[in-house]
């Protein structure tokens, strides 16, 4: 280890080399740059009650820590958010065949994914209504082989050898007559369904709402506009899985992926990106707290060692795009150009989330072309790639900072650059919406939800 | 030194100097023609996934660039043990098969105060190399870095 490796000079070439010659890079990095200076002889230090005052912002423009680190408000959450939204779950090329099966979680509520012999995909809880084991251990496989306690095309629950079939109904319970007599009997029994639909680009959504306030076409439609013709127009198929466990709030994930002022910390997309173009792009807020980020086109060939992604394209875009769409409560979905990325979140605890990435190309890619995606994908959000890492070492950061039982302070949310990239109304429109669900103002989580004045809105 | 002696060696000698950080003396032991990956067997997707891919040129741009990069810097460990090598029946060129596990022992890529100093598993996994023999000598012509690992947290910006 050589520490000394780091700071050598090429640390001082801040400023990207090839985008100097944009007025709008330089004035917006040299400011930065100087402002930094500035601060330091200006600007004192806090003292403890400085600290903690009130920022001279209205209170939609910061939150509250205690919603990142507040085990009761973390277990709200759960109840009140994540057991009545649609989350996807899954992809539906992860369960290609009939008898396919995924598991997953939501709020702590172990489920299977299956997909029918009539080809549907089902979501069931993975909990056997027997003694409360679950049903199927593996992350994925096919109930077309048979289990040690059980036949083939059935779910079988290992411990006393109940099976259902791929709808759910209970058809077979050991010894049933011996021990329930007329008592109880298969139809009394079954798996507990859930709703599950495949949509936007044959993502697998979930909810545990049996009557979720608005349908998944009218949860997501608005925020998926700017790509559903792209994601719909032809199968895709996932050719990426990792995850990660990070001792960090679920929200500050989500907050990395809606607000892009934090590509001061990518060298790689400072220098494939910072022009007009991208300082033109606009976060736009849609209904149920969804945001997106428009696109503009990405010079990759700027960063040494990456090329275009023109080529490869994902069907009826312009090359080289890049669009980010961040759903509530902490989904993602990422196209640039020639790869989809999907990151889904389920929180853990307070300070403890995991993020499951996906990686995602078109079914029909020939191996060379699917093997260009995978490079594409890697070079930047793979797990050995350049800014996944970079992300990752920030929101865990900020987690180090907001432990449970740590002291309270202000997260600012208030930029206004015009509703452009580095504007951080995505993120003040998330908060709006979290308000909401959880009948709690994000600024003092202890205060009711109040409906924010007019010209406070967004 | 005898062939499958001289491969060993250079196994060896290569993972000394990626856990120095020493990238480009790695790179002398690698020929022109160089391919690296990084690969894990996903159950969840049933999918043989690449996590990276970069030929020799691809990899000196990765290591000339770290410097401007934000990293975790803590130091990665590697163990590794070769566990069969096949020398090709003309001499020229070998498969060899490693065992290779990745300790990282922090440094500063959550709270230092707390964690710096504390050595944890981070990879498990195995080198399937293939290599050149010449003068006497072994170079890298192929390195398969195959991971059992699907979760990688934080991750990492080194070549494993
Ligand atoms: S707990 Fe499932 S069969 Fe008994
Ligand atoms: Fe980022």
């Amino acid at each position: 280890m050589n520490g000394s490796r780091y700071l050598s000079s090429e640390r001082s070439s801040f400023i990207p080399q090839d985008t100097t010659g944009d007025a709008v890079t330089r004035a917006i990095v040299m400011q930065t740059v100087a402002g930094g200076q500035q601060q330091e002889d200006l600007v004192a230090a806090k003292n403890h009650a400085q600290w903690v005052a009130n920022p001279p912002l209205p209170p939609n423009e910061w939150v509250d820590s205690k919603i990142y680190s507040d085990e009761g408000i973390f277990n709200e959450e759960l109840e009140k958010i994540f057991k009545k939204v649609w989350i996807p779950v899954c992809h539906e090329s992860e369960l290609p065949n009939a008898y396919d099966f995924r598991t997953t979680t939501i709020a702590r509520e172990p489920i299977v994914i299956v997909r029918g012999a009539d080809n549907q995909i089902r979501a069931f809880l993975n909990v056997c209504p027997h003694r409360g084991m679950i049903v199927e251990r593996r992350p994925a496989g096919s109930f077309l082989d048979g289990q040690p306690s059980g036949n083939p095309k059935r779910m079988t629950c290992m411990f006393h050898g109940w099976q259902y079939d791929m709808k759910g109904n209970c058809v077979f319970i050991s010894r049933e007559k011996e021990g329930y007599q007329d008592r109880l009997c298969k139809d009394d029994i079954g798996l507990r369904r859930l709703r599950c639909e495949v949509k936007f680009g044959g993502f697998v959504w979930v909810t545990l709402e049996d009557n979720p306030s608005v349908s998944l076409e009218d949860w997501a439609a608005s925020a998926f506009s700017c790509l559903r013709k792209t994601l719909d127009a032809e199968p895709l198929e996932v050719f990426h899985y990792h995850k990660a466990i990070v001792n960090t709030n679920y929200k500050l994930w989500h907050d990395t992926n809606c607000e892009f002022y934090h590509d001061f910390m990518h060298y790689h997309n400072r220098v494939t990106g910072f022009n007009d173009a991208y300082f033109a792009r606009k976060n736009e807020a849609f209904e149920h707290g969804h945001i997106i980020v428009g696109t503009f086109e990405v010079n990759y060939d700027k960063y040494e060692g990456f090329e275009s992604r023109a080529e490869l394209s994902f069907p009826h875009l312009p090359p080289n795009q890049w669009y980010m769409i961040d759903l509530f409560p902490g989904m993602n979905f990422n196209l640039r150009g020639s790869a989809l990325r999907c990151d889904i979140v389920t929180p853990l605890g307070p300070n403890k989330v995991m993020i499951e990435f996906r990686g995602l190309g078109l079914k029909r890619d020939t191996p060379e072309e699917r093997m260009t995606r995978i490079n594409h994908h890697n070079s930047i959000w793979g797990p050995f790639g350049r800014n996944l890492h970079e992300d990752l070492i920030g929101v865990q950061g900020q987690g180090t900072t907001m432990l449970p039982g740590s002291e309270d302070r202000h997260i600012l949310l208030g930029r206004h650059e015009n509703q452009t990239i580095h504007d951080e109304n995505g993120m003040r429109h998330y908060y709006s919406e979290w308000a909401k669900w959880m009948n709690r103002q994000a600024s003092d989580p202890s205060k009711p939800y109040e409906r924010p004045a007019a010209a406070a809105a967004e | 030194m005898e062939n499958t002696n001289i491969v060993r060696d250079a196994i060896y000698r290569a993972t000394m100097l990626l856990d120095g950080q020493k990238w480009d003396q790695w790179l002398d032991l690698c020929d022109d023609d160089f391919k690296y990956e990084i690969k894990s067997w996903s159950p969840e997707i049933n999918y043989d996934m690449t996590y990276l891919q970069l030929d020799r040129k691809g990899l000196a741009s990765l290591v000339k660039l770290l410097p401007m990069h934000n990293t975790d810097h803590s130091p990665l460990t590697r163990h590794t043990t070769v566990y069969s090598v096949d020398v090709a029946e003309d001499g020229k060129t070998a498969k060899a098969v490693s065992s290779v596990v990745v300790y990282q022992t922090m440094l500063d890529g959550i709270n230092s105060h707390i964690d710096s100093g504390e050595s944890r598993l981070f990879l498990v996994g195995k080198y399937i190399d293939t290599m050149s023999i010449e003068d006497g000598k072994a170079r890298f012509l192929n390195r398969e870095v195959r991971l059992e690992n699907r979760r990688l947290d934080k991750g990492s910006h080194w070549p494993i």
